[in-house]
Formats: structure tokens, sequence, C-alpha cells
């Protein structure tokens, strides 16, 4: 069997080959970047490793890194890594989160995953206190590296843990969810390296590539595509702060010009954002003709979303075959289809009706009709069939379940057997997400079940019905939330409906307003609240509400609502 | 303490974000207001910029830190506005 080189010997290569080529661009508003070479950036980890050592971490202990933008995270993750240990990067709380909620989340995901030490910044350290004092914790320690006087670290006798191959456990990512639903997906440095082999050559990565990215690295299209593939490949990589990105969306095209990047990924609601709330005396000398690849991913494509993109940053001399579409998720690494580089996405139109019955007609001639955007062919490696519900494969044009067979597969959730089963058929990954195949052409429609993909972030309704059914006035358990379609920002907008006693008309503007901030508390923002009177929800066969019934009646306006406010 | 945050300021913010009342002051950060999220927050920028008709570069609204921040700056602008 073919040994793949463990992702470490690429850093070690790239180090020596090119040790003075950028490597990482730290990208900081109105300043000079801080620039790491692919020489200074290993040598820091190096460091970090030597350091993190000294403080008790070791060989396969789960480490999850909650810091934010700064020059030093990148060569501390690979510090942690070079240890032998096994990074996690984790998001830094959003200060709307409630302090509670996000150690409860912790809590949950710690004694799932197995999270045996937390790096992270000196103002986190203090929140975090009570979780450590936890009785049932199973967290050892925190640490504050970035606070250690790692510079003087000796590193001449350095080396990497032995007894660690290509197949051994290389990094951790966590599925979205806000609390005990996070999902965690363990990668091996195989999967990562054959990844970046096989995805290379479906995008055809060359050595005059430069990648730009304001994408969250707790997020795998940020972390894979954006940080790993450019540290294997010897490319340089630009990092744009997330939250400097949606304050100041023209970053990305500033720092696009001025580095001359060649490829970026970005969600689909990006397109929107950026293509209606950029000034054009924003962008005003700014070039994107060096763009070969802009690859939307991470929710389904809008075909209206790259219209806008292409119409507004045509005068920046983007070329519109740049916009590229992929799909992938952290259980394969990243991508399992890619258009191909300079070819059109392809499109087919199909009868809105009949898809929504999951019948997939096409109708090139009707006007009304729903414009699929494909994301492209299978990568090597992969393999995807398209199931029913009872697992039959279906012909080709037809609609179903994704079921996925990746050279790159995870290694199963850590310590999470019976979530592993229930996502395997044999060597297929059950994706969830529902699209048909067309001519070798990929098509991605939604999800199987009711998980809302809002600005590119996986949310599970049952978080929100949990955090809006403890809001006073609203009856407990009577509450579902859903993803509607929003043309305006390109993603799908969270909506509840909730069922109260409540007809005062004050008191319902109140409990408005206690619903959206139960939202702020798990980071979600409700765009929609429709409170309807006690018993209005239909049931399911279950015995809960039903999701999509109660969502058509009001998307339809089957009802008249009167207490939407 | 008495708040610089003028009605015309939150009944502006407030009603982009379809919120029908909450209590600001200046010390208020974005993140702390119902539904100003990454999705709504150039929306609440547009809508400001439409009221006072002012332009608002996003870099001066990145050293915004709070509402407090942003009123000045739009009080600087408004000022400035007069004095052409």
């Amino acid at each position: 069997m073919k040994m793949s080189k463990t992702v470490w010997q690429y850093w070690e290569e790239n180090a020596q080959h090119k040790p003075d080529a950028d490597a990482i661009i730290h990208w900081i508003p109105g300043q000079e970047p801080y620039r790491w070479s692919f020489g200074s950036l290993l040598a820091t980890a190096k460091k970090f490793s030597v350091v993190l050592k000294g403080s008790g971490i070791t060989k396969n202990e789960v480490c999850a890194l909650i810091i934010r933008h700064n020059p030093y995270f990148y060569p501390l993750y690979m510090g942690v890594s070079l240890l032998g240990a096994i990074p996690a990067v984790l998001a830094y709380p959003n200060p709307r989160l409630h302090p509670e909620k996000f150690r409860q989340g912790l809590e949950g995901m710690a004694q799932r995953s197995g999270l045996d030490w937390i790096l992270t910044e000196a103002p986190l350290a203090g929140l975090l206190k009570p979780l450590l004092e936890r009785e049932r914790s199973t967290i050892k320690g925190t640490h504050l590296p970035l606070e250690q006087n790692f510079e003087d670290a000796d590193i001449s006798g350095f080396n990497v843990p032995t007894g660690i191959n290509d197949t051994d456990p290389f990094l951790l990512q966590h599925s979205s969810g806000t609390t005990g639903l996070q999902k965690p997906v363990l990668l091996s440095h195989k999967a990562v390296t054959d990844h970046a082999e096989a995805y290379g050559e479906a995008i055809r990565q060359s050595e005059n590539d430069k990648v730009v990215s304001w994408l969250p690295l707790y997020h795998d299209m940020g972390l894979i595509a954006a940080f790993h593939l450019p540290m294997i490949y010897g490319i340089p990589s630009i990092q744009i702060d997330p939250f400097d990105w949606v304050l100041m969306p023209e970053l990305m095209i500033e720092a696009a010009s001025k580095e001359k990047a060649t490829l970026a990924w970005l969600p689909n609601f990006a397109y929107n954002l950026m293509a209606d709330k950029i000034h054009d005396e924003d962008i005003a000398g700014f070039s994107l003709s060096g763009i070969r690849m802009l690859i939307n991913s991470g929710e389904p494509v809008r075909k209206k979303s790259h219209e806008r993109f292409i119409r507004k940053f045509a005068k920046t001399g983007l070329n519109p075959s740049a916009l590229s579409t992929s799909y992938g998720m952290a259980e394969t690494t990243f991508a399992v289809t890619q258009t191909c580089a300079g070819e059109l996405s392809k499109e087919v139109k199909v009868n809105r009706q009949a898809l929504a019955k999951g019948i997939v007609k096409p109708e090139p001639e009707n006007e009304n009709a729903r414009i699929c955007v494909s994301t492209g062919t299978l990568i090597r490696g992969c393999e995807i069939k398209i199931i029913d519900n009872q697992r039959n494969e279906l012909p080709s044009g037809s609609m179903g379940e994704l079921a996925i067979k990746s050279l790159s597969l995870f290694e199963g959730y850590r310590n999470y057997p019976e979530k592993t089963a229930e996502a395997m058929m044999g060597a297929w990954y059950l994706s969830g997400d529902l699209g048909f195949e067309m001519d070798g052409y990929y098509y991605i429609i939604g999800r199987k079940k009711d998980m809302i993909i809002s600005a590119g972030k996986n949310i599970y309704p049952e978080d929100i019905e949990d955090a809006v059914g403890h809001v006073p006035g609203v009856i407990p358990g009577r509450v579902i939330a859903f993803g509607a379609e929003s043309e305006e920002f390109g993603t799908e907008l969270i909506s509840v409906i909730a069922e109260t006693i409540t007809d005062d008309e004050q008191d319902k503007i109140k409990l408005k307003t206690n619903i959206v901030m139960a939202g702020m508390d798990i980071d979600v923002t409700i765009s929609e609240i429709y409170l309807v009177p006690p018993r209005w929800l239909i049931k399911s066969s279950a015995g809960k509400p039903g999701r999509s019934t109660n969502k058509e009646r009001i998307m339809n306006k089957e009802e008249n609502i009167k207490w939407k406010l | 303490m008495e708040t610089m945050i003028t009605e015309r300021f939150k009944k502006t913010v407030l009603k982009i974000l379809k919120i029908s009342d909450f209590d600001m002051d200046e010390d208020t950060q974005a993140n702390q207001i119902p539904a100003w999220d990454s999705l709504n927050h150039a929306n609440v920028i547009a809508a400001l910029e439409d009221e006072y008709d002012i332009r608002l570069k996003n870099i001066e609204i990145l050293n915004c830190h709070n509402m407090g921040d942003l009123h000045r700056l739009i009080d600087a602008k408004l000022e400035r506005k007069k004095s052409k």
C-alpha cells in the first residue's frame, strides 16, 4: 500500500525549499500586513511546540484553540500538531453569546470529543474558570501560550514525535450546532494530504497561486481550503479577520488586488453582501483581474448571487468564468465535486413545483423554472450515488440523498460510534444533502433533514426551538424554527413560529423582543417571528409540532396570521 | 448618566432591525442590539446614511466601539456638512 507523507513533511519541505517565500500574509486593516515566510513560520511553530511540551501537553491529547485573529495563531496551531497532539480550532465567543451557553457548549464538546486542554487568551480565561472547576470536567487546564516566552525556546534538537504515521489522527473539526449537537470530525494526515493532491488537480493548482480568505478557521472551508492546502502546496495565503470583513467587505478586494491573489472560496451569501454593500469609491483602482477561481461552496449556490457579483465587479477586471462552484463537507476533509478551472458552472432549468416534490423535470424554455447551478464533477478519488429513503440507488436525473465515498473520508466522529454508524452505509457516507446528477454534473438542492444553512453556518432548528421555548410567554415545546430563502441576502433567514396565550398587543411586542434576545444568547439572529394561539401548530406523527407542514402553512399564507409582528 | 443617543438615531436603527423597543446608550455595542448581526450590519449603516444624508466609510465604522462612537461620527459628519 502506498504511504502518504505526513502533513509535517510538507511543512518541512516548504521551509527547506522556499524558506523566505511568503506563507501567511496576516491582514490588518489600515496597517502593513504581518508576513510569515515558510521558514519563519515553521521555526516559530517548533518554538511553540517546545513551550507546550514544557507545559505538560503530550502526544494524542486534544487541544482546543480559542484565539482571535492574531499573527501567532498559525505557528501555535502548527506547534500543537508538531507535538503529536490534536488541534481543534473553536470559535472565539461572540460577545452576544450568553457566557453560560458558551460554557455549556464547550462542556458538551469536551465530554464528547475528550477535549484535554484549552489554549486561549487572557480575557477568556476568567469565563472558562467555572467550567474547569466543575466536578465532571474532563478538561485538564487552560494555557495562555501567546503570553509565554516562546521566542527564546531552544529548537536545536527538535524532532517530531516518533511512531506517528500517515493514518494517525491529525486534526479535529467540530460540525455546527450550539450545544451538545456538535459532531467531532477526526481527520488523519493521509486524509488531508490525499485531499490536497486530488483537489489540487481539480483546481489545476500551480506554484503561482495565492489564496485570499476571510473565512473563519474553525470552519472546514477556512481551515482546509484557505490554510492547510496552501501550507501543503507551498503557496501564500492572505488571512483577513472575519469580523473585519463583515464591517469592511472591501478588505477582500483590497487584499486580492494588492497581493495579486488568484484563488478564494466563499459561501453564497458573501456574493450578495459584497455586490450590494461595497461602495464603488471604496474599490476604485483595485483589480480582480488576477483572480482565476472564486469558488462558491458551503451553502446551495444561487445563480442570481453570481449575476449580481459579476455586474458589480466587472469594472475591476474580474473574469466572469472565474466564478466556480464546489461541494464538500468536513467529513470528506473538504471538496467532493468541483467545476473545472475556467469553465462556467453548468446550469439546468427545472420545474419548480415538481422539484418541491422531489422530481427533476427539465424545462429549458420555461421562464419561471428554477435555475439549478451545478457544483461541478467528481474530484479524483470520490464517488457519489443518489439514493432514495430506502437507500436504493436512483438513476441519473433523479433527486435523492447524496451518499459519498472519498479517499479523504474522515476516521469517524471521535468517541461517538453510534453517530458514526448512523452516518455510514458501509463505506458510503450519508451526507444528508439532497440533490441530483445529470450528465456527470452534480446539483445540490437542500438538506434532507431540517438543518438551516444561514450565511454559510449550519444551524440546528432544535437549538433555536429549545432557546425560544424557555422564553416566558411562549408555550414550552410549542415552537418551530425553520429557514426561509431570502433573495436579498442570498441565504436562508431564520423564522420562528411560537404558540402563546398572550393577546395583549404590548405584551406581544415585548415577547417578540425577548424571543430575538433568546436567539442572540445562542448567537443566532431570528428574522421573522410568528406568534400564534395555543394548538395552532400541527403535530407530526412523532407527536411534536411538524416543521415542514407548519412552515408551508405560513409561507403559502394558507392561514391568516393576525399575530405576526 | 445622561445618554446622548438621540431618539432619531435609535428609531432608525430599531426600525431597520424590525425591533419595537430596546434601550441603548453610549456604551451599547452593536452585538448587544437584537438582530444586529453580520447580515444586517450593512443595512443598519445604509439606513443611518439615508436618514442623515451622509456617507459613512467602513474604515471609520471599524474604529467605532459602541453606539456613542457611531453617534459622534455622524455628528461630526453633519457638522462638516453644515460648515461647507
